[in-house]
């Protein structure tokens, strides 16, 4: 009888791929560059140097498999080694790179005048996210761009709630700072 | 900057998805054009193209034909994976002077290292060495061994209740080698174990207790 792979738990998968089975690796590949591809994208300031933090991520995840202590929660323990790429790939940027706008592209059917606020506004968006320290950073864009609940943010980073409040307020601090100053 | 940009409570609040929008208008205006900007500011992140999928998964099949780390499992699993040793009672006697008596010969031929209680060799098997770990817990139902010798799988050791209360323990056949393990109590709380030589953080922030097989024994860290 064929495998049926959809169903497969992260926990199912790991354990594949612990036996030898590759391919299966791939599952979690597609499963978590939907995922988290975004906040990849947020924290690493560029979809560019996001795909490569991915990259290095899953390799070292692959080759780490065996030290993933809880393999159905290969998601938060992947968190953890993607969070630390992105640190990583953020301080290899080239030095005063120029942002990508918007990260990802306008929307063709504005009207010029608003195209230009907007992008404006993006711009000082992403701005303000560079003057954040990595914490405030990760957290603010789990809160705002992912749309996580703090319950949730605390299982997939291992951070206190309260830690995590501390770090999104700061970063709302700064943001709006920065915001009012562009106004 | 001055405190009067900072954000109200109430707008933290709000912002937190915990509260209504601020009671003052011009605070509740600034929340929502706030909200809307960081909002408008999202929607245009993206993930990283599908296409990244296919040249991982190259990088990773070349890494597993090149014999890198996942792929390696399979086969050696078998060699380093600990197994209980079982011994029926009759012969538990007779086999606690084997051990000792090997452990002893050992020790006298080959300088063997410190006599650190716990973790220890207990002896030597088809060159594995029995290595004995013991854990206190007097309020623990169940406790077991999780480590990169078994890939922290927490349910293929588990301890068992020695006649002294409160004192769990295992012996498991190690190859000689260098291993981070924890002690998993009651299923849910995993905890390095404070016997251990060393204690070191793993790339996730993490304690593991650190374990050192040498092929005389236990090798202080």
């Amino acid at each position: 009888m064929a495998e049926t792979r959809a169903g497969w738990s992260d926990g199912d998968v790991v354990r594949r791929v612990r036996e030898g089975d590759v391919a299966a690796f791939g599952m979690l590949v597609t499963r978590y560059r939907e995922a988290f591809g975004r906040y990849a994208s947020a924290v690493c300031g560029d979809p560019d140097v996001a795909a490569d933090a991915m990259q290095e991520a899953f390799i070292r995840a692959y080759d780490a498999l065996d030290s993933c202590r809880t393999p159905e929660r290969f998601g938060a323990w992947f968190h953890r080694i993607l969070t630390n790429q992105c640190r990583n790939h953020r301080d290899r940027r080239r030095p005063h790179a120029p942002l990508k706008d918007g990260l990802g592209g306008a929307v063709a059917t504005e009207r010029a005048d608003d195209r230009v606020e907007r992008g404006a506004l993006r711009d000082a968006i992403t701005a303000a996210l560079e003057e954040l320290s990595a914490e405030q950073r990760e957290a603010f864009v789990l809160r705002h761009v992912e749309g996580r609940p703090y319950p949730e943010m605390a299982a997939l980073t291992g951070e206190r709630e309260d830690a995590l409040r501390m770090r999104v307020h700061r970063a709302r601090e700064t943001m709006r700072r920065r915001l009012e100053d562009w106004r | 900057m001055s405190g009067t940009r900072d954000w109200s409570p109430e707008a933290q609040r709000y912002l937190d998805g915990d509260g209504a929008l601020p009671a003052d208008a011009g605070e509740a205006a600034r929340v929502a054009a706030f909200q809307a900007a960081v909002d408008d500011w999202a929607g245009t992140v993206r993930a990283p193209d599908a296409a990244l999928d296919a040249r991982l998964m190259e990088t990773v099949r070349a890494r597993a034909a090149a014999g890198a780390p996942a792929t390696q499992r399979a086969w050696w699993r078998w060699f380093v994976e600990p197994h209980q040793i079982a011994v029926r009672p009759a012969f538990a006697a007779a086999a606690a002077v084997a051990l000792i008596a090997v452990s002893s010969a050992v020790a006298f031929l080959l300088d063997a290292p410190d006599p650190t209680p716990v973790p220890m060799a207990t002896g030597t098997n088809a060159g594995t060495i029995l290595v004995r770990f013991e854990l206190r817990a007097p309020d623990a139902r169940h406790v077991a061994l999780a480590g990169s010798f078994n890939g922290w799988n927490d349910s293929t050791v588990v301890f068992s209740q020695a006649a002294e209360a409160g004192l769990w323990t295992v012996t498991v056949a190690l190859r000689p080698g260098e291993y981070q393990y924890l002690f998993v109590v009651d299923g849910e709380r995993w905890m390095p174990d404070p016997a251990a030589h060393a204690q070191v953080q793993d790339e996730f922030g993490q304690t593991n207790s650190l374990l050192v097989v040498g092929p005389r024994g236990v090798v202080r860290s």
